[in-house]
């Protein structure tokens, strides 16, 4: 059954995803494109990718790709049944005190990651970040019951959700970058149902967050001729204010090194003509920190753009995005790729 | 039911000075067995029950209703809350949680720049209080001015999760575990007369207690509270003060109050014949409205009897239900044994 976009993020947060640990939202993407996709395959990294043929011979491909996999933890020892753990990813450890996850187990357990009660803290401590070796996951368990629910290796995740906060804005965990897999997969979704000029493939990958992996293979794999990653980029904040890109002023478009120059004046060209809102986001360095890095050196090279949502708190269980964004995303996503010629 | 009882406790609203929620719902829900209730300018609840014997001495049992959380102080031209705190938190839990603001519960979150953008040095330290901020989505003054007043009250996320081996997860498990014994025991036959007093801003100082205490006049007051574990994982020995699964505490003395020494002997004693795990405080460590109540007019009488929670003062309190349902049986043997 299809969703609207903004419903389709929220079921696609709730799922716990992180690096390396992506199954659940290959299993939900599967059953939600099976209607509408000619082909979906999976391979060796557990990418999930999506086609829909044309029909034309020696048609061109479009990649659209985004990530599936979240920040997270994994466990690696319990002592007296608190759970030592490490990171998934980039997480910042300033947001893990009194911190409630969701440890995937089967079936998943909760836990708070303890801290000390505030009355027994020097006031000169509270304001340093604490170490994070001395943080656990308490599961409410002796360490024989710990032992024998929790296998060493287990990952967990953020215990919250996504919800809408505001008039028109979404809040949650791992909106990096499902709000985008949303978009996609929406675009996408539009895509297969009209008469287009070109193959399109919507790849959802994995374990970005640990160096793009997931789609350096996808990439290689599908071969296309032009590909959009799609994916979250820094909006501004209040402790952030030399940020340029702003959460609701639309789509944010990546200009530099690791973007081809037609792709990306094309995208802005669309903007204009569609009246879909977007911003500029300047990525001065060869590398741009996402999917784009990989997919654009693949084989012989791929023509590639990339489109970012703006998201605040990038990293946070409480990450920030506007729906009006997002719309505007996909929007002008499915407006190139309709416009692509033979 | 307690669980059931501390559980929707747990999800009202009572910021230190905002009580009004928490002190509602437990007037509705005793209202039908109480002999007299009584409220004051402090918004505390005092509430009078009649029990089996009328005891010479004046009793009371003390739960405080209000939880620590923030307070709105200024609107940012671009719609983002400053804030300060209501009672005594450590910052560092602050980054990232979500809370609830003001009578109409607007959702927000405390948000934090992208940890991408922060320098090593920053990553080791945390904002000051001033620089922190709340995000609710809206994208000016004009627009947060629509549901957002200075001076609103913030709570924290009230989820409430049972896990574990018999343990709960909840915000403001401090004091809402002392508020649903007395509403358990309120809606039981008591074996001796006794008085509720359900009291406001413990959190900034036992203030609500120190005009309730004036209110009710009692000779012997116990407080129920939930008071300060630091049993994590790498703490040992005394500097875990007490421990979750180790019984009910009473302590003998914290920073603001030495205890009577025959009542902690009375609890102690009470615990040990019926079976009931109890500890002590190994650290002197936090304080309770014992020390308002005790120093009241011509001196009361205090014991205190708390549940061990760990993240005390923040949205992840974690306690273990069976101690919270010790502290009602507990309380009621001190009824009992104030009958005799």
């Amino acid at each position: 059954m299809s969703m609207e976009l903004k419903e389709l993020t929220k079921a696609l947060c709730a799922l716990s995803g992180p690096t390396g640990f992506e199954t659940p939202v290959y299993d939900f993407l599967s059953d939600y494109l099976k209607p509408v996709a000619d082909e979906i395959r999976t391979d060796s990294m557990g990418n999930f990718i999506a086609v829909k043929r044309c029909g034309k011979p020696n048609a061109r491909m479009m990649l659209l790709d985004a990530h599936m996999d979240e920040i997270g933890f994994i466990v690696t020892d319990i002592k007296n049944g608190f759970l030592c753990f490490e990171n998934l990813g980039g997480v910042d450890q300033r947001m893990l005190p009194a911190r409630e996850v969701k440890v995937l187990t089967d079936p998943p357990i909760f836990g708070v990651i303890d801290t000390l009660p505030p009355h027994v803290v020097p006031a000169s401590e509270m304001g340093k970040a604490i170490d994070p070796k001395k943080l656990y996951i308490d599961v409410g368990m002796s360490q024989e019951e710990a032992e024998a629910r929790v296998p060493i290796g287990t990952a967990a995740v953020y215990a919250a959700g996504c919800g809408e906060l505001g008039s028109n804005m979404l809040c949650g965990k791992s909106l990096d970058d499902r709000a985008c897999a949303a978009i996609i997969v929406k675009a996408f979704e539009r895509l297969a149902g009209e008469d287009l000029q070109v193959d399109v493939c919507c790849q959802v990958s994995t374990q970005e967050e640990v160096g793009h992996r997931g789609a350096k293979v996808g990439a290689w794999t599908m071969d296309p001729d032009e590909a959009i990653a799609v994916d979250v980029t820094h909006a501004q904040t209040p402790d952030a204010k030399d940020v340029p890109v702003l959460c609701g002023r639309g789509a944010a478009i990546g200009i530099g090194p690791n973007m081809t120059p037609s792709i990306t004046n094309r995208l802005f060209a669309l903007g204009r003509e569609k009246e879909i809102a977007c911003q500029p986001d300047v990525s001065p360095r060869g590398n741009s920190g996402t999917n784009a890095d990989v997919i654009q050196v693949t084989r012989g090279g791929v023509t590639t753009a990339l489109v970012s949502l703006p998201l605040k708190y990038m990293h946070t269980p409480v990450e920030v995005v506007s729906c009006a964004d997002m719309e505007a995303c996909c929007e002008l996503i499915a407006a190139y790729v309709e416009g692509m010629e033979v | 039911m307690m669980l059931d009882t501390l559980e929707t406790l747990c999800c009202l609203s009572g910021v230190t000075g905002g009580e009004d929620e928490v002190r509602d719902y437990i007037m509705e829900r005793v209202m039908p067995h109480a002999d007299e209730i009584r409220t004051d300018p402090m918004g505390n609840l005092m509430v009078f029950k009649k029990g089996a014997v009328a005891p010479a001495q004046r009793v009371a049992l003390c739960a405080h209703m209000d939880e620590v959380g923030l307070i709105i102080t200024y609107i940012t031209e671009d719609g983002y809350l400053r804030f300060d705190m209501a009672g005594g938190l450590d910052r560092r839990i602050l980054l990232g949680k979500r809370v609830f603001i003001g009578p109409d519960r607007v959702p927000g979150v405390i948000g934090s720049k992208a940890v991408h953008l922060t320098t090593a040095e920053q990553r080791k330290v945390l904002p000051e209080l001033k620089d922190m901020f709340i995000d609710i989505g809206a994208a000016s003054r004009e627009e947060a001015e629509q549901s957002i007043r200075p001076g609103m009250l913030a709570s924290f996320d009230d989820a409430v999760v049972r896990f574990g081996s018999g343990y709960v997860k909840a915000k403001a498990i401090d004091d809402r575990t002392g508020c649903a014994v007395m509403v358990e025991l309120l809606e039981s036959d008591l074996p001796c007369d006794c008085w509720f007093i359900f009291t406001t801003q413990e959190e900034v100082g036992g203030r609500g207690a120190s005009v309730a205490a004036r209110n009710v006049e009692p000779d012997v007051t116990l407080i129920l509270e939930g008071t300060t574990a630091a049993d994590i994982a790498g703490v040992e020995g005394a500097d875990r003060v007490c421990r979750l699964g180790q019984g009910v505490v009473i302590p003998y003395m914290d920073k603001s109050t030495i205890y009577d020494r025959e009542l902690c002997a009375t609890l102690g004693r009470l615990a040990e014949e019926n079976g009931i795990p109890w500890q002590t405080k190994t650290r002197i460590a936090g304080g309770t409205d014992a020390s308002a109540i005790q120093r009241s007019g011509t001196g009361v009488r205090v014991a205190a009897l708390s549940v061990a929670v760990r993240n005390i003062h923040s949205p992840a309190c974690v306690a273990k239900i069976s101690e919270c349902e010790d502290q009602c049986r507990l309380a009621r043997l001190f009824l009992e044994e104030m009958a005799k």
